[in-house]
């Protein structure tokens, strides 16, 4: 029964309960056209989700993903249109301006010791206004005809977003769980005086998730210019909401030291799964909100509550230590 | 005087069991007025479950508890609370931004809704204070006062409850001598007043001069009674531990004379003010003197966390600057902090992981952390020490005490740190585990290493260090052998300091 301990069984048990209640009010969930557009839909949030969940683990919060995919898509589609930069060139030097915005929000939060929430509020007000900046404020269409296929693009068959996830959560996962920096994220976040004590330099790592953030709110922006052929000063309203969303889902604490990369996927999905699944049934953005507010109580509830549900003996094995952070491996 | 007129608190029988683990077997306990009540165990012997059923945290599966003669529930704090009990937690239950006044009465304060009389409020703490004998303001913030006048506040907020059973769970742990004796006084005063006093403590030599009984546990359940156990430290020992301590204090004695870290005239803003003392190779140097006198300043400077203002370190003769604790370790320099809990612990790692946090670099290999290489080390880290088998995948807060103490001396073995620094080691542990640690800290100086220890227990810091330097005013006073010294030398540093003060 070891599997109930896993941190990742919370999330795939909520994403499947969400897929089976989608499939049971609607026949078109599985249609090939929906599935396809369901990877579409969830890599965005999924991949700035990546950011979010480093962030949290370290123990701070990003609230300004979204503001900065604003000002990022701007940035791609001036260059690509206006100032006629190459095209690859364009994209490698939106993701160095992610980093750098990233590198801002870390130098607030860790050596000018603002507290993240803070500093990061700040950028979600700034950022959007640096966006509007651009063009005078107009959104620019048509950027560049290399930018769709960077989205929509299949390689042997499967919609090349589906690759992105792959490459960026693999990456993600090995960063946290087989680098140093992972590991000093993890203690940074678990414990900062003991990871001072430890010798760990605190402040650097809190400074290197942040840029991580901004670098994987770089990748969202490049794929939702490329998703619209356009860059758009309202792009990513609400979306480091939904990235916060999916990392809590996926058992992240924002009291720092506990999540895991892999689970915020999970998390994603469920999210991207119930809005597409209200979509379906021709349901109210306004309702849909409400009930994406309902999800993410009950999934950090059900993480919470898992010792008094264990007591029930329903669930006997599902201790706290579910949400143990880090995985050893073979387990003797 | 032990007529069932004086019970004030009856536990029979009291059986509590978490998953597979007893915790409480058949427990029986009575508290009576004006009696002090010694409760004394070794770590998981069952005293926290006894006292978290005595306050209404926990449940009891089986098992009653009389008030008066009549059973009663316990099964919510505020019961517990309205039967007359009042907890003193080694964790405080004191709001730091709040005055001294505002938290004696905290829930209570006079007055009408969304109007509070303040003057009522300090008059009634100025009297419950005053009453106790603590001098302390009533218009002080607890957050500023230290952990002992918190620890006096705590006690004065359980008689404004009118509260007539107390129970103290280690409230010595972070009081130094003086401190030790004034809350003393006051339970001795209490006890007069016929309040009934639970005073849970690892330091026999305490309980044995303050109880007027003494009941031991051990693995959840009594083993001696209150009417069977004899006031004698020895004799408690044997009986919280099982077996005869041949030896408490096993020392190997391993100087070489050969100077390892020498400290020239330090001063730091923080508390150390032209202390100079040499550690040698091999040889256990302690720290004496009261809380305040500038032993965690000391090594703190040692360590890198406050930066000199003044003087000079120097390692194996070499000279040696610090700027951060990582500077300091990168040169073989270890402390273990006297508050595991907030300064060393990771409790989102195992234990495995929170031994190997220090030294990762050997583990480092560019883009990969050698897990594989990682775990191994780890495994014969915790088999040396004896740790539990468990701590290899468990997360530390499963650990006990000694355990999570033992992880993190194995934490500064595996960085290969050559001078230690510790700070309280034994704090709250018990003397199995004591044993242990004294047993590693025989092996780090057989290897030649130094350890610079910091102890509240004189007897242990007598009997375990080579030399012992009296600490005053944040620099030293006097280096001596442990046998030119006794307890009261240790008291005299003591005593000069409150004529000074």
């Amino acid at each position: 029964m070891s599997w109930l301990k896993h941190p990742l069984t919370g999330p795939v048990i909520a994403r499947i309960v969400v897929a089976l209640m989608v499939l049971a009010t609607t026949d078109r969930f599985l249609g090939p056209g929906n599935l396809n557009n369901l990877a579409l839909q969830v890599s965005i949030v999924a991949l700035v989700a990546i950011g979010s969940t480093v962030v949290i683990i370290v123990g701070g919060i990003d609230l300004s993903p979204g503001s900065m995919i604003a000002l990022l898509t701007m940035l791609l589609a001036s260059m690509l249109k206006f100032c006629g930069v190459e095209f690859w060139l364009a994209i490698l030097l939106t993701l160095m301006a992610g980093a750098a915005l990233g590198c801002v929000n870390g130098l607030v939060t860790a050596y000018l010791r603002i507290p993240s929430f803070i500093a990061t509020l700040a950028g979600l007000s700034a950022y959007r206004g640096i966006a509007f900046m651009f063009n005078k404020g107009s959104p620019v269409f048509d950027a560049s005809d290399w930018l769709e296929p960077l989205f929509y693009g299949h390689v042997f068959g499967v919609p090349l977003p589906f690759f992105y996830i792959i490459i960026f959560f693999g990456a993600a996962h090995w960063l946290m769980q087989h680098m140093k920096l992972g590991r000093c994220i993890y203690a940074v976040g678990g414990n900062a005086s003991a990871a001072r004590l430890s010798g760990i330099n605190v402040r650097r790592t809190q400074f290197l998730a942040f840029v991580i953030a901004g670098f994987m709110a770089a990748v969202g922006a490049v794929l939702m210019s490329a998703r619209l052929n356009s860059g758009s000063p309202n792009y990513g309203v609400g979306l480091e909401l939904q990235a916060i969303a999916a990392a809590v889902i996926g058992g992240a604490s924002l009291a720092g030291g506990r999540g895991d990369i892999i689970a915020t996927l999970f998390g994603a999905l469920t999210i991207t799964i119930v809005q597409n699944g209200l979509n379906l049934n021709a349901v109210a953005t306004s309702t849909r909100n409400v009930v994406i507010g309902a999800i993410i109580v009950l999934a950090v509830g059900i993480d919470m509550w898992r010792d008094e549900i264990g007591r029930l003996r329903l669930f006997s094995k599902m201790r706290r230590s579910a949400v143990a952070p880090i995985r050893e491996g073979e387990h003797q | 005087m032990q007529s069932p007129d004086f019970v004030a608190l009856e536990l029979r029988d009291i059986c509590k069991t978490f998953g597979p683990m007893v915790a409480n077997d058949g427990v029986s306990l009575v508290l009576y007025r004006g009696q002090i009540h010694g409760l004394v165990g070794e770590n998981g012997s069952g005293k926290s479950t006894l006292i978290k059923t005595l306050c209404g945290v926990h449940k009891p599966d089986e098992g009653l508890v009389l008030c008066g003669g009549q059973p009663v529930h316990l099964d919510h704090p505020l019961t517990a609370r309205a039967l007359g009990v009042a907890t003193v937690f080694q964790e405080f239950s004191l709001v730091p931004d709040l005055t001294v006044a505002e938290n004696i009465q905290l829930g209570r304060w006079p007055g009408r809704p969304f109007r509070v009389r303040w003057g009522a409020l300090r008059e009634t703490a100025r009297q419950v204070l005053g009453d106790l004998g603590i001098q302390i303001s009533p218009d002080a913030h607890v957050g500023e006062l230290s952990k002992a006048q918190q620890q006096l506040v705590e006690i004065a907020k359980g008689i404004a409850a009118n509260a007539s059973i107390f129970i103290l769970d280690e409230p010595t742990t972070a009081l130094g001598a003086p401190e030790v004796s004034h809350l003393h006084a006051l339970l001795q005063r209490m006890r007069a007043n016929g309040a009934a006093i639970l005073y849970i403590s690892h330091r026999i030599d305490e309980v044995v001069r303050l109880a007027n009984v003494v009941t031991v546990m051990r693995n959840g359940r009594v083993v001696s009674t209150a009417a069977d156990t004899p006031l004698e430290v020895g004799a408690i020992v044997r009986r919280m531990i099982g077996k005869d301590i041949e030896k408490h204090y096993a020392k190997a004695h391993a100087p070489t004379g050969k100077p390892l870290l020498q400290v020239c005239d330090i001063s730091t803003d923080y508390g150390v003010s032209g202390a100079t003392l040499t550690l040698h190779s091999g040889e256990v140097l302690g720290l004496g003197g009261v809380l305040g006198s500038g032993r965690s300043a000391i090594a703190r400077a040692l360590f890198g966390i406050d930066p000199l203002t003044r003087g000079e370190l120097r390692l194996r003769g070499g000279a040696l600057k610090l700027r951060s604790p990582a500077d300091a370790i990168a040169a073989g320099i270890a402390l273990l902090p006297e508050d595991r809990k907030s300064e060393g612990l990771f409790f989102n790692f195992s234990g495995a992981q929170n031994i190997t946090i220090a030294s990762l670099n050997d583990y480092d290999r560019g883009f990969r952390l050698d897990l594989k290489r990682e775990r191994a080390a780890s495994r014969d880290l915790i088999e040396q020490p004896q740790v539990t088998p468990e701590a290899q995948y468990q997360l530390v807060d499963r650990l006990s005490g000694g355990n999570q103490q033992k992880i993190l001396i194995a934490r500064w073995l595996s960085a290969r740190a050559d001078v230690l620094i510790f700070d309280e080691p034994t704090q709250g542990i018990d003397i199995g585990a004591k044993e242990a640690i004294y047993d590693l800290i025989n092996t780090i100086t057989r290897a030649g290493k130094g350890v610079i220890l910091i102890s509240s227990d004189d007897q242990e810091l007598l009997s375990i260090s080579d030399r012992v330097a009296l600490v005053r005013g944040g620099r030293i006073a006097r280096v001596a052998r442990p046998a030119e010294l006794t307890k009261s030398d240790l008291l005299e540093t003591t005593a000069e300091r409150i004529q000074a003060a």
